[in-house]
């Protein structure tokens, strides 16, 4: 039986494109071009309307549950903190406040949520790098542990981030991925970094399935929950969130404040203890395991695949954009025009359009997540306007060369 | 209790429009028209703001006349990367336009406005601020205060109305055009926008010295003089007014046609098609300066039959012009409204209009409406008033009494007056229609219809 238990959430609001397309000027300068680029307007009102359901209560909840003992993760994406910083500073002095608990590991994200772990390794392990320091830089910590995007692992991947002297990343448990392993126990791919597996039926009960009313195990208790990971088989759980969890996927309505707070206590009875992901590393690594990473990157999105983020045609389109303008920008030479397309070719652009042309429960989650005010120009509107924008800045790049 | 009027103190206006009073802004018609229609509101004592695309070297905001006129420049951050008038980069203008301006109009103008019990007249310009004007009165609604607000959208030609949305358009604000051609045209669309015409400045009222316009025709020293000054547009019908020189000349009069048009590649297919009909064409150039620079240009090229006049001619030796002709020629064939024939008529010229838009004329009256795109029509005309000189000069009269009814304070009076009715109709005003004194009498124009020699 599982007797230690690791939590993880991770904090990220995309930057969203502007929809329909703003046309760029020719040869706007970097500034108005990044105008045209995002809707800063509705990123802000997002922004506030998350902080208000989700990451002020959630955030509050985290510093009590630390302050009582509980001990968990937070990563933040610069994304995020951009926003906060810009839009809500009192919201970022709480996060800073969050991380800066000694019962909370600060774990380091992949900076923009962008797919550069897909496009280009050297410049994925460049950025981490940054990111590393620029959170230490705000947040007073420096993170060991580290996750990515969307949690992407695979081979590559993790050669790339072991070359930055991570202890440790996180990958998402799936059975494609760990075939007859268990997801309960630390793992490496030949090198110094371990790999904690996150539980992804056990995280999903949480994430997903809480507020099903349809699902057998509506509605979720503490009690039944901490039984159910008292029930599990190996040395140690990974549950992992979105931190949008508490408050935003699921209201406060649910109750999932409520089943949060309680939590705690029923861990208690059943004595399972909650570690930091660098302590389940420091108390595992000698009995770590070897896992071979698939060439595929897995994600903790959909089924695990990258089907999730490239299963449609208009996805892969995007994708092929966001490969244009990237690898346009790198010949401009252009620092900030790099920084522009990098922020083009954060996932939630192909998370957002998931939908199209799928249905079942997958979509349904990417629909939920497709800005409001996009769906007035139609299914097939959003994916036009939303290549428009990538053409858009592919040209806007001719002035750059 | 609801107010009756509208009135100085109790309404805001705020126009839409693309063009505007700056240079860079001006493309034509529509920005001349603009700039009255906001300086005549202003100078009634209207509270009055237009945004328009402007010059991007001059200050966002600028207030005029008093404090009366406010002029918001807008998109001047896009301008900035397009040097050459309102019209470059107009897609990208567009998209900033649609987006920004109905919250900066709720936001800064309406909401505050009507805050302190007035009432707000919107008037969108032409097809690019169609989707302006839906997503300001969506804006509006959603906040509250769409029945404090009246707005109508004025169709000025027909220019991009594929592009335009119709049936939101129609349900969000009142359709408004400048003719009846116009209405006639729009009719055929399933709309019936509201008739209210363009105005001439009251300045153009002014009597053009006849000394000046002596001096014109002695520099020109021909028989007779005709003048054009439109786009260079098959729609202004140029091949016409150059065929009739043709003609006037084969009948031995020696006749020259002062031609000013635009950068437009079609004024080289009409000037290719006089020079196949014999007629000899010459530049007539100079810098900007004094009348006797302009007529000197015009005296240089004066041995050909048609000078085509390629400097900027300001308003006051424009007017001289058309005064110094026998005639103007406004013969567009499709003419949403036609300034340039009722510039002409202020300025005591003979206007030869078409016979689309041009609801201010009155054929033997006030003018020549041509009914037909045949040269002959123009020369039975030119030698109509060559024998019976007295029509002339009576014909002059009239125009310049009819043009006193088509001033901006006339047009604005109609405005105001259809837009009360649109605020009795939301229930923002109260109380019925009280009669306004018009500025010209039908005695008026009956006395010079009587003297007609027909």
């Amino acid at each position: 039986m599982a007797q230690d238990l690791v939590i993880y959430a991770v904090v990220h609001q995309p930057r969203r494109i502007k929809l329909p397309a703003q046309p760029i000027p020719k040869g706007a300068a970097p500034k108005d071009i990044e105008h045209c680029l995002f809707d800063e307007r509705l990123n802000e009102e997002y922004f506030h309307k998350v902080a208000t359901y989700c990451y002020y209560p959630a955030t509050e909840m985290f510093i009590e549950l630390a302050d009582g003992g509980l001990k968990l993760s937070i990563g933040f994406s610069v994304s995020v903190l951009r926003q906060a910083e810009a839009w809500d500073r009192k919201l970022f002095d709480l996060f800073r406040q969050l991380a800066a608990q000694p019962n909370i590991e600060l774990i380091n994200v992949e900076p923009y949520h962008s797919f550069l772990p897909l496009l280009d390794l050297r410049m994925f392990a460049k950025r981490m790098s940054w990111a590393r320091d620029h959170l230490e830089k705000i947040m007073g910590n420096r993170p060991e542990v580290t996750d990515t995007t969307e949690m992407l692992m695979s081979n590559g991947i993790y050669h790339a981030l072991d070359g930055l002297s991570f202890s440790g990343a996180f990958l998402d448990g799936r059975p494609w991925v760990m075939e007859w392993r268990e997801p309960t126990h630390l793992y490496h791919k030949g090198k110094d970094m371990m790999l904690l597996a996150r539980h992804y039926q056990l995280s999903d009960d949480v994430g997903y399935r809480f507020s099903n009313k349809g699902w057998w195990g509506y509605p979720l208790l503490a009690d039944s929950y901490a039984h159910w990971l008292r029930e599990t088989w190996g040395d140690f759980m990974v549950l992992a969130w979105d931190y949008e969890t508490f408050g935003e996927h699921h209201s406060r309505e649910t109750g999932i404040f409520d089943f949060m707070r309680c939590l705690p206590g029923e861990l208690s009875k059943r004595n399972i203890a909650t570690l930091t992901p660098s302590e389940a590393i420091a108390k595992y690594r000698e009995r770590s395991f070897h896992l071979p990473l698939p060439a595929f990157p897995c994600t903790w999105a959909g089924d695990g695949g990258m089907e999730f983020f490239l299963g449609n045609a208009a996805q892969q389109a995007v994708f092929q954009l966001m490969l244009q303008a990237y690898n346009k920008a790198l010949l401009t030479k252009n620092k900030k025009m790099i920084d522009l397309a990098l922020w083009l070719i954060q996932s939630d652009n192909l998370h957002l359009i998931q939908w199209f042309d799928r249905w079942g429960s997958d979509a349904e989650v990417s629909a939920y997540f497709t800005p409001e005010e996009w769906w007035k120009l139609e299914p097939s509107g959003i994916i036009w306007e939303m290549q428009q924008v990538y053409k858009n800045f592919i040209q806007s790049l001719d002035a750059y060369l | 209790m609801r107010q009756r009027h509208i009135t100085t103190e109790n309404t805001e206006f705020v126009i839409l429009c693309f063009e505007g009073p700056d240079r860079y802004s001006l493309a034509g018609g529509l920005g001349v028209r603009v700039d009255n229609l906001s300086a005549t509101l202003a100078e009634m004592g209207f509270t009055t703001h237009l945004f328009f695309i402007g010059d991007p070297e001059l200050s966002g905001e600028e207030v005029r006349q008093g404090g009366k006129l406010f002029l918001h420049r807008w998109c001047q951050w896009i301008s900035r990367y397009y040097p050459n008038g309102v019209y470059e980069g107009e897609n990208e203008k567009l998209y900033d336009f649609n987006k920004s301006i109905p919250w900066f109009v709720k936001e800064h103008i309406a909401k505050p406005a009507v805050a302190q019990g007035k009432l707000v007249v919107i008037i969108g310009e032409e097809w690019h601020t169609a989707e302006a004007m839906c997503r300001l009165s969506d804006a509006l609604y959603s906040d509250g205060l769409r029945d404090n607000v009246v707005m109508f959208w004025n169709a000025n030609n027909t220019f991009s109305f594929h592009r335009i949305n119709w049936g939101r358009l129609n349900y969000t604000t009142t359709i408004t055009t400048v003719s009846r051609y116009m209405k006639h045209v729009m009719w055929r669309m399933g709309l019936n926008p509201l008739v209210i015409p363009n105005g001439i400045p009251r300045s153009l009222l002014r009597n053009v010295q006849d000394r000046m316009a002596d001096e014109v025709r002695r520099a020109l020293g021909a028989d007779l003089v005709l003048c054009k000054v439109a786009r260079w547009d098959p729609d202004k019908r140029w091949n016409t007014a150059v065929e009739a020189i043709a003609r006037l000349k084969e009948k031995g009069l020696n006749t020259v046609l002062l031609a000013r048009g635009g950068m437009e590649p079609h004024g080289q297919e009409v000037l290719h098609h006089a020079r196949s009909m014999g007629l000899t064409v010459a530049g007539a150039r100079t810098n900007p300066g004094s009348s006797d620079g302009y007529l000197a240009a015009l005296q240089k090229a004066a041995s050909a039959d048609i000078i085509d006049i390629q400097f900027h001619i300001p308003l006051d030796f424009l007017r001289v012009l058309y005064r110094a002709a026998d005639g103007v020629l406004a013969n567009s064939g499709h003419e949403p409204f036609g300034i340039v024939g009722l510039e002409a008529m202020a300025a005591g010229g003979i206007a030869f209009t078409g016979c689309t838009g041009e609801d201010y004329a009155i054929p033997f009256v006030n003018s020549f409406v041509l009914e037909t795109s045949d040269p002959m029509e123009i020369v039975g005309y030119m030698m109509y008033l060559r024998d019976y000189p007295e029509e002339g000069k009576r014909i002059r009269e009239a125009a310049r009494r009819t043009a006193r009814s088509f001033t901006w304070e006339a047009a604005v009076q109609n405005l105001i007056t259809k837009l009360e009715n649109q605020a009795r109709i939301q229930g923002t005003l109260g109380g019925m229609p009280t009669p306004s004194t018009p500025q010209i009498t039908p005695e008026d124009l009956m006395a010079t219809t009587l003297k007609r020699h027909y």
